[in-house]
């Protein structure tokens, strides 16, 4: 019973974690209908610019603002400089194109900054509590990780739904050809929702680090794993996208602790297509049937 | 009257590929030396599996980001039924091999028929991910992380003793890989590749004119994954020792770079793909060391260029450089028309849709 | 004024639009009719910068439109109402309505205008905070066509504002908005398959056929010839 307490936390712990980067699938996707598979390596990469300036001395909260606002350049001119080409091409050519820069980032961040595993620091203690005597099965940094994901939550749903750029945002996804004879510089906000959804990456990335360390394809089974999340979610609907995240989360530390954690990935393979095939348009997916 | 054709097709390819085997034949025997050899067997193998692949992507529309974990599923079977009994003919273990990872792709491409374009590459990723790992749970039959050693086909009796073995892997996977083109390439000019490109370019109208969909989305995965097999059986034989490490995801994300520089659907695409595959690292890995570069940046040009390559061939010729030599022409022409002429934006009416 | 001289377009090899020619002066509605496939439909895209022609100009006063972008047109003053009412039906009435003039400054103007919106349609403000997507045809169409008012146009397009509606209604939609036209000066440009009912709003009428202006009349002249109605009109 208390093993399964202590799966459940890191299933939720990891599930957030995967939830942060199944939202950045689900952003990219409603607004250009294109999986970006290299947000997992484009938040390894914020996350190694991080270490550097940690490294140098800075304090954490720097290294985390440095690597969030990396990721919203680097998201930004992606779309700008690579995507835009192929937004209006068949799908194949962003998934190529998409795997080229997985590819190329994760050929770039060994000749930058080395290719072997290394450790990332936390803001607050890795520790489980302890209250009384006992250790509960929770630390500081697991209600951080849980916190960061949920304030980021609250703040794009804020953005989204309460600010005229949020309103300009969800047109430009919704409708780009209503939108544009609307006013709206449709080409600026997809930009824009390519950067945001890389800040969120970029904050998977500073949260998953010290659990999985840092090395060049550290963020390859927690890409999936998002992917997962969101697919199981639909796609179209940023809670489904959560709630699927977490479940996998959960799903997999189960899996991890009761059966082997070689396989846990296995078994999100085995989720991810059990329920591709009884609702192939994701589970919170209603109405819109997009082209699955 | 079409059976006559077919037939002359048949043999046109026969006479093709019988030449082009007589003429490796030659090379490898009296031209090339060893390291060649090598070489050029690992080029056939993974063409083999590139050939499958660009067949499933480029002519049946599928996407597939698993191949690297077919060919292990080919490898294993190879290296677990030697294992427990060293003594078995290459033949068998090749069929072997073929059959189970054929099942698997049949498994996925049952899975995988409902599924289009992202969903499906997400899905292959997952497996690409997941599979990896599993032969270090069950460590006892798969060898765990330190693998399976695989020991080299020793030639048969009557070309000598002094036959070199790597010559004979070589002539045996050139074979391979000259059967299998054969076999690719008419199936890809016959009733099956026409079925397949219809059903990548409109699937309604593919279902109306009475093809069952699925059936052939399956077929397609199948028959890719039994060239994947084939691939993953030879390969062990020729890395001889079969570990994970050999099946990570940028094996599967190498051979999309493959198909995607020789041309999605072209089969001498796929060995063009696969020959950069093989020699790019050998390339930049000499052209490395003269310059003194570091490890970590020498061994990950190839890498580097797969991405860039990538990127520049979908921004620049969106069907592949051996695809692209054919656009490079009409582009020329269709820039020079477009000059003066109308361009539509995507929403227009009559704008195709994938 | 919007003046269209000599606008050709052409969709991969077929001629949509040949050498066409029409002014829609301020203050008035010019009716373009026609046929399925007379390239109605094109002329608007065209001008609202969807579609590029290959040759021919649009002016909106004294700025040329041909080559902008549709955002950079509908900033200048052009309104579209697009075929099929264009709304976004994941967004509320008000949301909708909004978007109409998100990019102009004036933040105390645009609630003026979207207020006068719901004047010139009562039935949307008792819906504003509604989904989009639950209104009825004529809901929706007067949330296109008060929508694009929002932005105060120079100009304004309405491809075929009939469709899936009773023509009563389409009728009372179209009184409301003739006022309008003359207080403001609007430029307007009305497509429509249904001839009679656009005839009977319009002061001007164009009747396009297979790309090409067959004839240019009086809106009044046009429905009062019976032979020139039959022949071009078919009623």
């Amino acid at each position: 019973m208390h093993l399964f307490a202590i799966y459940t936390v890191d299933g939720i712990t990891n599930g957030m974690v995967y939830a942060a980067v199944a939202l950045a699938l689900v952003m990219i996707w409603r607004a250009t209908r294109i999986i970006n598979y290299a947000q997992g390596a484009m938040a390894m990469f914020t996350t190694y610019i991080a270490l550097i300036v940690i490294r140098h001395g800075s304090p954490y909260w720097l290294g985390f603002v440095v690597a969030l606002a990396t990721g919203l350049v680097i998201g930004a001119v992606t779309e700008r400089v690579l995507v835009r080409p192929v937004e209006s091409r068949p799908p194949l050519n962003a998934v190529i194109l998409s795997l080229g820069v997985l590819i190329l980032l994760e050929a770039i961040a060994p000749m930058l900054f080395g290719g072997q595993t290394q450790s990332f620091p936390t803001p607050v203690s890795n520790i489980d509590f302890s209250a009384g005597g006992t250790t509960l099965d929770f630390s500081p940094f697991d209600l951080f990780t849980v916190g960061a994901v949920l304030v980021a939550m609250l703040l794009l749903f804020l953005v989204f739904q309460r600010t005229t750029l949020g309103l300009r945002m969800r047109a430009a996804a919704f409708n780009p050809e209503i939108a544009r004879i609307l006013g709206i510089r449709v080409g600026r906000m997809l930009t824009l929702g390519w950067g945001l959804a890389a800040v969120l990456g970029a904050l998977a990335g500073m949260l998953a680090a010290p659990s999985v360390y840092l090395y060049p394809s550290n963020m390859d089974e927690v890409l999936v794993f998002g992917f997962t999340g969101a697919i199981i979610g639909g796609l179209e609907s940023p809670v489904g996208a959560v709630a699927g995240a977490v479940g996998v989360g959960l799903a997999l530390s189960y899996v991890s602790g009761y059966i082997g954690s070689d396989l846990a990935p296995l078994g999100g393979f085995v989720i991810l297509v059990v329920v591709l095939m009884l609702r192939p348009q994701g589970l919170f997916s209603f109405g819109r049937q997009r082209q699955v | 009257m079409s059976s006559v054709l077919r037939n002359s097709t048949l043999v046109r390819h026969g006479l093709f590929f019988l030449a082009l085997a007589g003429v490796l034949l030659l090379l490898t025997s009296f031209v090339f030396d060893p390291y060649t050899n090598y070489n050029v067997t690992e080029v056939a193998i993974y063409a083999i599996c590139t050939a499958g692949l660009t067949v499933l992507t480029g002519i049946n529309g599928q996407v597939s980001l698993g191949h690297g974990a077919l060919m292990m599923i080919g490898a294993y079977t190879t290296s677990v039924l030697l294992t427990w009994h060293p003594d078995l003919p290459l033949i068998l273990m090749l069929l072997a091999s073929i059959a189970t990872t054929a099942i698997a792709g049949a498994i996925v491409g049952i899975a995988g028929a409902r599924l289009r374009g992202p969903y499906l590459a997400g899905a292959t990723l997952a497996l690409a991910v997941a599979l990896p790992q599993v032969p270090s749970h069950f460590a006892s039959v798969f060898g765990g992380n330190q693998g399976l050693n695989v020991p080299t086909p020793s030639p048969p009796a009557f070309l000598g003793g002094d036959f070199s073995p790597e010559e004979w892997l070589a002539w045996i996977t050139l074979a391979a890989a000259v059967i299998t083109f054969f076999v690719l390439a008419n199936l890809v000019r016959g009733a099956i590749g026409r079925r397949f490109r219809m059903v990548r370019d409109n699937e309604v109208a593919a279902r109306l004119s009475g093809i069952d969909v699925a059936r052939t989305q399956v077929l397609a995965y199948m028959i890719s994954a039994a060239c994947a097999g084939l691939a993953g059986s030879l390969f062990a034989y020729w890395v001889t020792v079969t570990s994970p490490s050999g099946f990570t995801l940028n094996l599967s994300l190498s051979l999309l770079t493959a198909i995607v520089i020789g041309g999605l659907g072209s089969l001498a695409g796929a060995v063009i793909g696969s020959f950069i595959l093989v020699y790019l690292p050998v390339w930049t890995g000499g052209f490395a060391s003269s310059l003194n570069l570091s490890s970590n940046v020498a061994n990950n040009v190839p890498l580097a260029i797969y991405g860039i390559v990538l990127i520049v061939a979908i921004l620049v010729f969106p069907r592949g450089i051996a695809g692209g030599i054919a656009s490079i022409v009409r582009g020329a022409g269709r820039i020079v028309r477009s000059s003066r002429g109308p361009t539509a934006l995507p929403a227009a009416p009559e704008s195709p849709s994938q | 004024m919007l003046e269209i001289s000599d606008l050709t377009v052409a969709y991969g090899g077929v001629v949509a639009l040949e050498h066409v020619s029409l002014s829609v002066p301020e203050g008035s509605i010019t009716a373009v009719l026609g046929a399925n496939g007379a390239g109605k439909t094109t002329l608007v895209r065209t001008i609202s910068g969807l579609v590029k022609p290959r040759s021919g100009s649009v002016m909106l006063g004294t700025q040329q439109l041909v080559g902008r972008s549709p955002e950079a047109i509908a900033r200048l003053g052009v309104g579209h109402v697009p075929e099929g009412h264009g709304i976004v039906s994941e967004l509320t009435v008000d949301e909708n309505l909004r978007l109409g003039g998100l990019w102009r400054r004036d933040r105390a103007d645009q609630r003026v205008a979207i207020e006068e919106a719901y004047e010139l349609f009562p039935p949307l403000r008792v819906r504003r905070a509604v989904h989009a997507s639950s209104l009825s045809g004529g809901e929706r169409q007067m949330l296109s066509i008060g929508r694009a008012m929002v932005a105060r146009p120079t100009a304004l397009l309405l491809d075929e504002p009939s469709l899936g509606l009773a023509g009563g209604l389409l009728a009372q939609i179209m009184q409301r908005l003739v006022a309008l036209v003359t207080e403001r000066k609007l430029s307007v440009l009305l497509i429509e398959q249904n001839a009679r009912s656009a005839l009977s709003v319009a002061n001007q009428a164009v009747v396009l056929s297979l790309g090409k202006v067959e004839l240019r009349d009086t809106a009044e002249r046009l429905a009062g010839d019976d032979a020139l109605r039959h022949a071009y009109l078919g009623f």
